[in-house]
């Protein structure tokens, strides 16, 4: 990394950038009020007077501008009693604005927002007489000449600086077509800054090394640009990623869905790898930054030099790549309506969903089904009702098709506020005349299947000890559970260390963890088309549900669960997307992926990662980095989904003290041997945490 | 119905041998050295161990026919990414009759046997007949010193390493670099010099001490004496090894 990079990121990192911002947010309710504006039109005059607030900012150094200086705070459109009788009977997902879609950022680098807005008026005359369409467009329009106008003053304070280069890469875009490498960085730099200051949010950034690849591949050819040149923009795009991720919402700060998809096949069925792919990986991996972060696309035949790239990056701690497999799902995609062409060119969404980028307006997390609760309940009222376990199991089902007809019953209401500059970034809106939220081609309702571990370890307890070996008494169990387990450490103690556990390779309750993801799927597939025409994906994700299902929170739609079979205790966590329940002892990476793997992911196909936790001590050597590369490529040709790898850094250790019990099978690298940090001893877990702080 | 005892499987054991390896620990071991780090591997019956997060019975005992079906569950992956299974322990030899006939079972799947070396001439040839690869540990040359440190002599040690000299199996000999006890420039040349006489290893992995060496006994419920000064730095000369002409590597 040259000595600019460096400094760039430094000064990120330390949030120089920061003295540029403005306190007061924009105010636009009076002329929205004063005009009679409609909400397609409001929300376009917040994007304008968002973009004409903005302070230009251009540092001595950068190649890359736009420097966010607005506040956080999102400008109210409507008075509150307005806006509760706009949304009255609705329901708004999350905040409000639409989230987590994916723009057809090649088609807007291919046209430059000229050639949109060129379509918008087009449209504009083709379909004058459709006054919602008109209205569209010409918020659309509205929009997209705020981001050209603010552009406009980029060039001119880079004139006024002397910077032509940069003046004249401002001139040409966002608003004709890329020609190069450093014109496409630039104009994708401020076309996507520009949505989150309309306050739309998780703005994905899709298949990167896609479309970004033909204008870094001519300039190379042509001689314009070395790969050190090269390799310096795009660490200078990444570090700007990171600039303003303190003002974006999300659940934590970094939950903000500003993910790249690389790698995996094209919408042609070939290989999609290229130079890029392997630039993006060894530029992340130098970087070391949160953002962008990375989905890896793979097969069963990706190449072992690609995967060992990636392992280098999990090496760094960071939590990505996240790993998801063509082989799986673009089936799957294809199984439930989508087109080949959309299938093979899916992203994946800010946590792990799939999305189509330009043609997907899907909500891909509209909540979570909780299978502990679903388990648990199936299980306290069957054991009452003196039933078997096949009665338990049909209860179970029964539970699981409730809580997914309630949360699609709750979407069945969804409002979509107009996003008119989304719009003119997706592949058709424009085209149509529609805005994004009125439809687009996937329309698709997204649920996440958390605490499947758990779940599926609780049933696995009441058939082995109550019904097969008959070993506790099902009053003896009903009774311990109502307790909380107060007084019941002995049952407890087996449930919880004896009984058969998801995730371990034991037939006994993976196929109880199979049995809850059929049931899931036979309930959105029963459930059959919602009202926006679209069906329910069911998934095998959490979420933060691994929290909130346990332990509460407001405003949740699913229910909390209480003590559990399994001998978890009530407010104890559940386990994350698809990993063993927190404590249960498993013998590895192999069983686990040999378990998960056997979900029929042709039918859940909503994403969700097995999750994996690797000590950082295993990376030590290259040809250990090798062997977790074959790690990967045999969670793909088992026929896994998702794969999540983490190599466990200082705060891992840290929670592994405080938390043991959730840490059981944190596994360290010690000497010449491997051990559990566990039943180590206080100041041998001071050791390694001293060594890991300054090794 | 061969029956063993076995105290962990660890999957992913990426240190244990090439590609990727499931390691079977092995209950029991008639060598006492201080310096173990695996403590529950020693006795030969189960122990409850007692760590920060919760019980955990080491000591679990299976037949021939049931370890090696567990095994052979994921013989096909091990196989496909270049690796197989480790036999540790404890003592493999400790428990030949059962390590063999494990072995016998596995289907296609590499074999690495984990060894101190010390047991009988004739059990040790029977077991190396299943293996493909070794890692022979070579502790103290000086007989006296071997057996005032690990509670028996190293004549069997050396007779075995002469056999599997003698063999064709690949093998790596392992050094745990104990300050004070294996370190000394004089033992580092007597065991170059054993090594240099032999049908050259892979390697000779030197493993200097590392002060976690401790850790488990107080879950294991014995007393860690180690009886020599664990802070003071290894004796990394590597030199007498190099002269061997073998790879030397310090893990």
């Amino acid at each position: 990394m040259n000595e600019r990079i460096a400094r760039l990121q430094q000064r990120v990192r330390e949030g120089r950038h920061r003295v540029y911002r403005q306190e007061a947010p924009v105010s636009v309710l009076a002329e929205c009020e004063r005009e009679r504006l409609s909400w397609p039109r409001r929300v376009a005059r917040l994007t304008r007077r968002q973009c004409e607030a903005e302070r230009v900012v251009i540092e001595a150094d950068e190649r890359i501008v736009y420097t966010r200086t607005l506040p956080a705070e999102m400008p109210r459109l409507y008075r509150e009693e307005d806006w509760e009788q706009l949304t009255a009977g609705h329901t708004l997902h999350e905040l409000g604005p639409i989230s987590n879609i994916c723009a057809d950022w090649g088609q807007v680098l291919a046209q430059g927002l000229g050639g949109r807005r060129a379509v918008a008026v087009a449209t504009r005359q083709r379909l004058a007489d459709n006054l919602e369409a008109v209205a569209f467009l010409e918020s659309a329009l509205e929009t997209m000449d705020a981001v050209l106008a603010l552009a406009a003053r980029y060039a001119h304070r880079a004139h006024e600086l002397g910077r032509e280069e940069m003046a004249a890469i401002l001139e040409r875009v966002p608003a004709q077509p890329a020609r190069t490498f450093h014109e496409a960085l630039q104009a994708l730099r401020l076309l996507q800054a520009v949505v989150w200051l309309g306050g739309n949010y998780h703005v994905v950034l899709g298949r990167f090394d896609q479309y970004m690849w033909p204008y870094l591949e001519a300039d190379l050819a042509a001689g314009r640009l070395d790969r050190a040149e090269a390799e310096a923009l795009l660490a200078e795009f990444f570090i700007a990623l990171n600039k303003d991720s303190d003002l974006y919402p999300g659940v934590q700060q970094g939950d903000n869905g500003q993910t790249i998809t690389l790698g995996g096949v094209t919408p042609a069925g070939e290989d999609g790898v290229n130079e890029l792919t392997r630039m993006v990986l060894r530029v992340s991996c130098e970087l070391a930054l949160i953002d962008p972060k990375i989905n890896l696309r793979i097969g069963a035949d990706t190449g072992l030099d690609l995967l060992c790239l990636a392992s280098e990056l999990t090496r760094k701690g960071l939590g990505f790549p996240q790993y998801s497999n063509d082989d799986v799902v673009i089936p799957a995609l294809v199984a439930h309506g989508y087109r080949l062409e959309d299938a093979r060119d899916y992203a994946v969404a800010a946590c792990w969903e799939f999305l189509i980028p330009g043609r997907g307006m899907e909500v891909v997390n509209i909540g979570a089904v909780s299978f502990p609760a679903a388990a648990d309940r199936a299980i306290r009222e069957g054991v009452a009702a003196g039933e078997q376990f096949p009665a338990i199991l049909a209860r179970t089902r029964q539970q699981i098709a409730e809580q997914v007809t309630g949360l699609a019953g709750t979407y069945a209401r969804l409002l979509l506020p107009p996003a008119p500059y989304y719009s003119a970034l997706m592949s058709d809106c424009l085209e149509r005349g529609q805005d994004v939220s009125r439809g687009a081609r996937y329309m698709n309702l997204g649920i996440h299947g958390a605490g499947s571990a758990n779940a599926a370890d609780a049933l696995a307890a009441v058939a082995h000890f109550v019904f097969d070996e008959g070993r506790v008494a099902p009053g003896e169990l009903l009774a311990a559970l109502e307790a909380n387990y107060e007084g019941y450490a002995d049952l407890r103690a087996l449930l919880a260390e004896e009984g058969p556990k998801a995730g371990n390779n034991d037939k006994r309750a993976d196929r109880l963890l199979v049995t809850l993801f059929d049931f899931f799927a036979d309930a959105c597939e029963a459930y059959g088309r919602t009202p926006w025409g679209g069906r329910l994906r069911p998934g095998t994700g959490s979420a933060m549900y691994y929290v909130w299902l346990t332990r509460g929170q407001e405003g949740m739609r699913e229910p909390l669960v209480g003590a559990t079979a399994e001998g978890r205790r009530a407010g104890e966590m559940v386990s994350a997307n698809l990993a063993p329940a927190p404590g249960a002892q498993i013998r590895g990476p192999i069983s686990m992926l040999q378990s998960f793997a056997r979900i029929d992911y042709g039918r859940v196909y909503n994403g969700g990662p097995i999750t994996m936790e690797l000590s950082d001590s295993v990376f030590r050597t290259e040809e250990a980095v090798r062997k977790v590369a074959l790690l990967v490529r045999t969670f793909a040709r088992l026929g896994g989904q998702q794969l999540q790898l983490n190599s466990l850094n200082l705060d891992t250790l840290l929670a592994a003290r405080a938390h043991p019990e959730r840490h059981r099978n944190l596994i360290v690298r010690v000497w010449g041997w491997s051990g559990y940090f566990c039943e180590l001893a206080p100041e041998y877990q001071e050791h390694i945490i001293g060594r890991h702080v300054y090794g | 119905m061969t029956r063993g005892i076995v105290f962990d499987i660890k999957e992913f054991a990426v240190h244990d041998g090439p590609g990727i390896r499931t390691t079977v620990f092995l209950k029991g071991c008639p060598l006492r050295c201080p310096w173990c780090h695996n403590p529950e591997g020693q006795s030969s019956l189960p122990q409850t161990m007692r760590g920060s997060a919760g019980r955990r019975v080491a000591g679990k005992t299976y037949t021939a026919e049931e370890l090696a079906r567990l095994l052979n569950g994921q013989a096909a992956i091990l196989g496909s990414c270049e690796g197989g299974i480790t036999f540790s322990g404890g003592e493999p030899l400790f428990q030949a009759d059962f390590v063999v006939a494990v072995a016998r079972r596995l289907e296609g799947v590499h074999r690495l046997l984990q060894t101190s070396g010390y047991g009988a001439e004739e059990t040790f040839a029977w077991v190396l007949a299943q293996m493909e690869m070794v890692f022979f540990d070579l502790k103290i040359i000086d007989k006296e010193a071997h057996r005032r440190y690990t509670g028996a002599g190293n004549e069997l040690i050396l007779q075995n390493l002469d056999t599997l000299s003698r063999s064709e199996v690949p093998y790596v000999v392992r050094v745990p670099l104990v300050p004070g006890v294996t370190d000394s420039d004089e033992n580092l040349a007597a065991m170059a010099e054993v090594v240099g006489r032999l049908r050259p290893p892979l390697r000779i992995d030197l493993l200097p001490y590392n002060p976690l060496t401790g850790g488990k006994y107080a879950s294991a419920g014995m007393a860690f004496r180690p009886g020599y000064d664990e802070s003071r730095p290894p004796n990394l000369n590597t030199a007498p090894f190099e002269r061997t002409g073998v790879e030397v590597r310090v893990a």
